[in-house]
């Protein structure tokens, strides 16, 4: 009987301890945000989303290969002799046409891995943080800021800058091949006159050759 | 004890599942139950729905720095520590020494993540038992914290901010400023966490005497961590096999006591808990003191890592108990096998031993008081 009341005396005072703190924190400050209403400030460093700034991209694909989850896309075109793409703003030369730079932020992990290679860091991440999509495709970021017609001339120019080089190289290939064979041939020509005047002291069997 | 009769007079038993969608069971969690009215017979954890093949990921990747975002998705609650001891191994592998800097702001971090961890681990526990107001004043401190990491890392939840022989960015000039006042305001909240949920009499009601795991059954089944200090066994890896600067801090290791019911019941696994975070404080606040302001947050290494051949074993302290990482080096720049040894799936297999005989309702505080995360248990 005596525990049974202690019980309920010490079950009593619990709740109100309990009471007294919730009362406490009821006319204390608030620390709910009402999302829509009131957003949250994240700090600049926060990583929410990837950006790309594509003019100071050089192609080197070093952030592609460093993404664990591959969601990262890119292609490049080498630029033909008569164009200069510049430099960036780090004062790295920029060698490639970048026909292709997708981010799927929909495969993206965050890991923030992507962004330390980067020689011109060019590619980093941003705090902006809604960006909700209905569709799933809308989640894959074009970053490549080349149009249709100007990937396929530089595909097209790419290409025959390539095919002439190889051209080209082939005919060098092929020069340096004959004045190869003709060397061969010289020599072979001299050491048959070397032969030959070696071969000298055995003249009948040359004379038989020539008849 | 009421047994269930049927009509012809014989006991009937009856199978149920509980989970995986149970509110109760801290993720994706399927226990059969076999019952006995409202007895427990037999618990039986079904698992594996949250497996992500992370040790098979970890084989597949082509440089030991990426496999370190995998690892924080194992136990996402307590992300840092997951780091933590995968790039200590992976150091300890390559022989490498880090800058002093480094060492005390990993241990800042595991420290703070630690007292994330088990301020969402008590505040479940709470909330499974019925008690909701606990739980939102922790995730309030809770909230603080991943605010000093979201300021240093960048990131919530999945920080990536360990890397191999270093941090991937400085910490921000506050930080120490930040981290004191934490410490500073966190202590009170102890006070209030223990009037309002530790002795609040239902409470002690609900976990004193319920899941009982005798010293000698956690050590059969290698418990570790709370679960294990909890039954009074005196065993903390930052101790008994200090790693990282560890060695360097003045702190105690909290044991259950049996001091509401008997020893390594539910309350002593929970208070074991409340009196490691006032441990993590100590430490955070020594830390702090020897922390240096200056300095480099990364070791000079070659880009691509190659460990030479062999294979190692590195345990550290997460807030849930051993965590281990057994790495195969072939070589090569990616690791030939990863093994984690995971504490919550350990704690996990002894469930069926300690819940024997538990009511229903019991089951739910037992699994709430080993603090299992399940993306840890099926990696």
């Amino acid at each position: 009987m005596v525990e049974a009341f202690k019980n309920s005396w010490i079950t009593f005072k619990s709740i109100f301890i309990g009471m007294g703190i919730t009362i406490r924190h009821f006319f204390g400050k608030s620390v709910t945000l009402q999302y829509p209403d009131e957003r949250p400030v994240l700090p600049n460093n926060a990583r929410a989303k990837l950006y790309v700034n594509i003019d100071d991209c050089i192609g080197c694909n070093l952030c592609a290969r460093a993404c664990p989850v591959n969601c990262i896309y890119i292609d490049t075109v080498p630029s033909t002799s008569d164009v200069d793409l510049g430099k960036t703003s780090t004062g790295n030369p920029k060698r490639f046409w970048l026909t292709r730079f997708d981010i799927d932020m929909a495969k993206c992990m965050y890991c923030d891995l992507c962004v330390h290679p980067c020689p011109t860091n060019c590619i980093y991440m941003v705090s902006e943080y809604e960006y909700s999509e209905f569709n799933r495709t809308n989640l894959i970021y074009h970053f490549s800021n080349l149009e249709p017609a100007m990937v396929a001339e530089v595909k097209e120019k790419a290409a025959n800058e390539a095919a002439e080089k190889q051209r080209q190289r082939e005919e060098m290939m092929r020069k340096k091949a004959e004045e190869a064979k003709m060397k061969q041939i010289e020599a072979k020509k001299q050491a048959e006159e070397k032969n030959d005047g070696e071969k000298g002291s055995e003249p009948s069997k040359k004379e038989n050759g020539d008849s | 004890m009421i047994e269930a009769i049927t009509d012809s007079g014989e006991r009937r038993e009856m199978t149920i599942n509980m989970g995986p969608q149970h509110p109760s069971t801290h993720g994706v969690l399927r226990l059969e139950l076999v019952l006995d009215g409202e007895v427990v017979k037999h618990v039986k954890p079904h698992i594996g729905y949250l497996h992500r093949c992370f040790e098979k990921y970890a084989e597949q990747m082509d440089d030991y720095a990426k496999v370190i975002p995998y690892t924080d998705r194992m136990d996402y609650v307590s992300a840092m520590n997951q780091e933590h001891g995968y790039v200590l191994a992976v150091e300890r592998m390559l022989e490498l020494e880090v800058p002093e800097r480094v060492e005390y702001i990993r241990v800042i971090m595991a420290e703070l993540q630690r007292i994330a961890s088990h301020l969402l681990g008590i505040g479940a526990f709470g909330l499974d038992l019925g008690a909701f107001t606990p739980f939102l004043y922790l995730f309030i401190e809770r909230e603080k914290i991943l605010d000093i990491f979201e300021k240093a890392s960048g990131a919530r939840l999945l920080y990536n901010y360990m890397a191999v022989a270093g941090l991937m960015r400085d910490v921000h000039p506050e930080f120490k400023d930040e981290v004191a006042d934490f410490v500073k305001t966190f202590r009170p909240k102890i006070k209030e966490l223990d009037d309002l949920l530790s002795y609040n009499k239902i409470f002690v009601r609900r976990t004193a005497n319920i899941g009982v795991l005798p010293v000698k059954v956690a050590l059969n089944y290698a418990a570790s961590g709370p679960v294990l200090r909890g039954s009074g066994f005196k065993w903390d890896l930052r101790k008994n096999d200090p790693y990282s600067i560890y060695d360097r801090f003045d702190f105690d290791i909290p044991v259950g006591s049996g001091e509401m019911g008997s020893l390594g019941d539910c309350w002593d696994r929970y208070i074991v808990r409340v009196k490691e975070m006032e441990q993590s404080l100590r430490i955070i606040e020594q830390a702090l003191d020897g922390m240096p302001d200056e300095g480099d947050v990364m070791a000079a290494i070659p880009k691509r890592i190659r460990p030479k051949e062999g294979e190692l074993y590195v345990r550290t302290e997460s807030p849930r108990g051993e965590l281990g990482y057994y790495i195969v080096s072939d070589k090569s720049a990616s690791p030939f096998r990863v093994k984690a040894r995971a504490p919550s799936f350990v704690h996990l297999s002894m469930l069926p031993a300690i819940s024997k005989g538990a009511l229903i309702a019991d089951i739910v505080a037992i699994v709430g008081s080993i603090d299992i995360v399940l993306g840890e248990v099926d990696r």
